[in-house]
C-alpha cells in the first residue's frame, strides 16, 4: 500500500513535467520525481515495528564495548539511507544546473512558455 | 517625507539602515540575532557527524543557508562585503583539498587510499565521545566546508545575474 502511493507521488511529477507549459513548473515536476524515486528506495529498507539505526548508551552493554544483540535484531536496514543520501546530494546539482539555464532562457527569450521558446538563439 | 521616517527609524534603533535596500527594520534586527546561531547550529552538525544524524553535506547546506539569510535580509552587496567571491572560492577549493589530503595520508601511512591511520593505537578513544570514529571527523569538516561555501556562491552568483529582465553574463 505505501508503495502504491509511491507511484502515484511519481505519476504527479510526471504529469507536472509532460503536460505543463510554464518552465517552472516543468522543474518543480522534475523535483517531485526526485522525491518519489528516494522516498521508495528509503521504504524498501523498512522493518516492522523497527527503531532507528542509531547507536546509543542503552544499546552498548555496560562494561564492556559489545553492542547488544537486540539492536541489529529489532532496527531498520541502514544501506539503503545512506545510499538515498548520496542521490539527494546529485539531485541538488542538477536542480542548481536546470535552475540556472532556465534563467538564462528567460534572458534570451523574455518569456517562461515553451511554446514560444522555439528557434536556437546564440 | 519617506526620507523623514527612514531617519526618524535611524535614530530610534540606533543602528544603521539602508531604506533602500533589503527588508524592514524588524526583518533586519532580528536576522543579525539569529544569523549567528544558525551557523553555531551547523557547525555542531558538522562536528558531531559521526553520533548523531547529519554530517557533512546536511551541516554545510545550514552554514550556506545562514549567509542565505544575510543575502534576504540585506541586500547582496552587504553581504559580498562580508565574504567576498575570492575567498569563498579559496574556501571551496581548501575543502576540497583538505579531503583529498586526508585520502592520500592513507597510502602514505599505510598501505590502502582512505586507510583509517587514527585507530585506536594512535589516538584511543571511547565510543560515543567526541574524540572517536578514526578520520571520519576530519572527513565531515572537509566537507562541510565545501559544501557550504559551493551552496553560498551558487545562490550569489543567480542573484547576481539578473534583475527582472535583463540579464547580464560577462
Amino acid at each position: 500500500m505505501p508503495y502504491a502511493l509511491c507511484f502515484l507521488l511519481f505519476m504527479i511529477g510526471l504529469y507536472c513535467a509532460v503536460v505543463k507549459k510554464n518552465l517552472v513548473k516543468i522543474v518543480i515536476g522534475l523535483a517531485i520525481m526526485e522525491y518519489a524515486v528516494n522516498l521508495f528506495l528509503i521504504m524498501l529498507g523498512y522493518r516492522t515495528g523497527g527503531t532507528a539505526p542509531i547507536l546509543d548508551k542503552t544499546y552498548i552493554e555496560a562494561g564492556t564495548n559489545k553492542i547488544v544483540a537486540n539492536f541489529i535484531n529489532t532496527s531498520v536496514d541502514p544501506l539503503p539511507q545512506a545510499l538515498v543520501l548520496t542521490a539527494i546530494v546529485i539531485s541538488l546539482g542538477s536542480l542548481a544546473l536546470i535552475i540556472s539555464i532556465s534563467i538564462r532562457i528567460y534572458g534570451k527569450y523574455g518569456t517562461f512558455d515553451i511554446t514560444e521558446i522555439r528557434r536556437l538563439k546564440g | 517625507m519617506e526620507q523623514e521616517q527612514q531617519n526618524s527609524n535611524t535614530m530610534q534603533t540606533g543602528k544603521i539602515s539602508n531604506g533602500t535596500k533589503g527588508m524592514t527594520v524588524i526583518v533586519k534586527t532580528v536576522s543579525s540575532w539569529v544569523k549567528v546561531l544558525i551557523f553555531l547550529f551547523g557547525i555542531n552538525i558538522v562536528l558531531f557527524g559521526h553520533l548523531t544524524p547529519g554530517g557533512g553535506f546536511a551541516g554545510g547546506v545550514i552554514l550556506a543557508s545562514s549567509y542565505v539569510l544575510l543575502m534576504l535580509a540585506f541586500g547582496r552587496e552587504f553581504v559580498e562585503e562580508n565574504l567576498p567571491l575570492p575567498l569563498a572560492s579559496k574556501l571551496d577549493c581548501l575543502g576540497a583539498f583538505m579531503f583529498a589530503l586526508v585520502a592520500i595520508l592513507g597510502i602514505v601511512l599505510g598501505g590502502s587510499f582512505f586507510l583509517n591511520f587514527l585507530y585506536q593505537k594512535y589516538l584511543p578513544g571511547q565510543p560515543l565521545h567526541l574524540v572517536s570514529a578514526g578520520i571520519i571527523p576530519l572527513a565531515n569538516i572537509a566537507i562541510g566546508l565545501k559544501v557550504g561555501a559551493s551552496l553560498f556562491l551558487i545562490t550569489l552568483m543567480l542573484s547576481i545575474s539578473c534583475k527582472g529582465r535583463e540579464c547580464r553574463f560577462e
